[in-house]
């Protein structure tokens, strides 16, 4: 744990997260969060799916530009031969088969590009060149871990825990919930976080000789796509996704 | 038990398709009942936990093949601890492959995961629909775990992994339906669309259409809706 993963996953990190509401704004006019309880639930879910595949994709990418094996500070060498390049543009198209519905692409790649813009100031270095042109979020992140000197299990840590922050505080604005009962929900699944973030990096490690990112946790819900499409199809909404 | 089931489909003369290989060892028989249909045949009751399937389907360019299964197959655990029932259908399509399996009911303690991984050339059409059902009625529903990846020319069009029942992350109430089905189709193009407990996601030159419920009649009945134009099978 460095200071570096705190600012990372900070929600005071001006990289447009707070726009997005991670299909809570949708669960509510659906009925499905409407207090604390249903809140946990529907965190829990998003955690244990969409959150798990992030965390997979991240640590990848975290994985891919930084050279294999190496457990010190990243250089800004990437790996050589065009091969982080290579290696991002595989996961990205691995992020898009991961995320069928348009409206969760197109909220994953402007949080990407909103990562990239801040991260590029706070942590520079060539390794952001490698990234394909908007970028999915869990790239995004994969890249800043690695540009803060951080680890892939960090990259998958900050996926997983973003995966929850974000609709947490959401749901405390649009239902104006009491912040001490929101934050006690999200204490309440930092152990989860933790469980998804190791599963999704040693998943990739046990299944894979190498860094094929085939096979990488793809777990996603049905329902999340459901909200988002009929989310995207709203024009009375507070939230972009 | 293993079972190992493998059909190749070939373009023949005048249009026709042939199949060089129809061959099955295990818990399944695999029949010629048309031209370019086969069914699978359960010869034994399950599977049980601890069972393996693997299905290879090659569909040749040119060559059309849907795969049918006669009756349900209802997933039961094993005594003790019930290990998962696997079944994986791995098929490498350049012409046309449909693929429809009758429902998989798995009962109270069971637990099943479908694998589906099909590599498609540029050109080839798929169109793969699975059905769902826990518990049999009446019954505790059992756990299920169903993984999807289509690529097309080696590049990923759809990896997505669903577990449904009792434990299974994204199955908590009040959203955890007892029946799910999904129609994945590479070919041609359908927008997004939206129903009740049901959505149509695009893909590039196909779609992915999912629907859930109580009871699979219904849910059917939704998907259904979503999935447009009229199935592949009726062109074969």
């Amino acid at each position: 744990m460095t200071a570096a993963l705190l600012t990372l996953a900070d929600s005071r990190l001006p990289a447009g997260g707070h726009t997005h509401s991670g299909g809570v704004e949708q669960a509510i006019a659906a009925g499905v969060v409407h207090d604390p309880r249903s809140l946990e639930v529907f965190l829990r879910r998003r955690l244990t799916t969409a959150g798990a595949t992030a965390a997979g994709l991240a640590a990848a990418a975290c994985r891919v530009v930084r050279s294999p094996g190496d457990s010190g500070p990243p250089g800004d060498d990437p790996a050589p031969g065009g091969a982080a390049r290579d290696g991002l543009a595989r996961l990205d198209a691995e992020a898009d088969a991961r995320t069928p519905s348009p409206a969760l692409r197109q909220a994953s790649r402007q949080q990407g590009r909103g990562l990239v813009r801040v991260g590029r100031r706070a942590w520079p270095t060539t390794l952001w060149d490698e990234l394909p042109p908007h970028p999915h979020h869990p790239l995004a992140l994969g890249v800043a871990a690695a540009a803060a000197g951080l680890q892939p299990t960090d990259a998958a840590q900050a996926a997983a825990y973003l995966a929850i922050t974000g609709s947490a505080t959401a749901a405390q604005r649009l239902l104006a919930m009491d912040p001490i009962t929101v934050a006690t929900v999200t204490a309440r699944l930092t152990s989860d976080v933790d469980a998804v973030a190791q599963h999704a990096v040693t998943q990739h490690a046990a299944d894979q000789p190498g860094p094929d990112p085939a096979w990488l946790p793809a777990d996603t819900d049905p329902l999340l796509d459901l909200l988002a499409e009929v989310h995207a199809a709203r024009d009375d909404r507070y939230f972009a996704s | 038990m293993r079972t190992l089931v493998e059909v190749v489909a070939r373009a023949g003369p005048g249009g026709r398709t042939v199949l060089p290989v129809v061959r099955a060892s295990g818990q399944l028989a695999v029949r010629r009942t048309g031209p370019s249909t086969v069914h699978l045949v359960a010869t034994a009751f399950g599977p049980l936990g601890g069972d393996y399937a693997e299905v290879r389907l090659v569909v040749e360019a040119g060559a059309r093949l849907a795969v049918r299964t006669v009756a349900a197959a209802v997933v039961l655990p094993a005594r003790g601890e019930s290990p998962p029932s696997v079944q994986r259908v791995r098929a490498e399509v350049a012409g046309v492959l449909d693929l429809r399996a009758e429902p998989t009911v798995v009962t109270r303690g069971a637990a099943h995961h479908a694998l589906l991984h099909a590599e498609l050339d540029d050109d080839a059409e798929l169109t793969a629909t699975e059905q769902v059902q826990l518990g049999r009625v009446g019954e505790e529903p059992g756990r299920w775990t169903g993984t999807t990846r289509v690529e097309r020319a080696g590049v990923p069009l759809l990896h997505t992994t669903v577990g449904l029942g009792p434990g299974a992350p994204a199955w908590l109430p009040p959203v955890a339906p007892r029946a799910y089905a999904s129609t994945v189709h590479a070919g041609r193009a359908l927008d997004r669309a939206t129903g009740t407990d049901a959505v149509r996601l695009p893909l590039e030159r196909g779609w992915v259409a999912t629907a859930w419920g109580d009871r699979l009649a219904a849910t059917l009945g939704r998907l259904a809706l979503l999935e447009g134009a009229a199935p592949v099978e009726e062109a074969l």
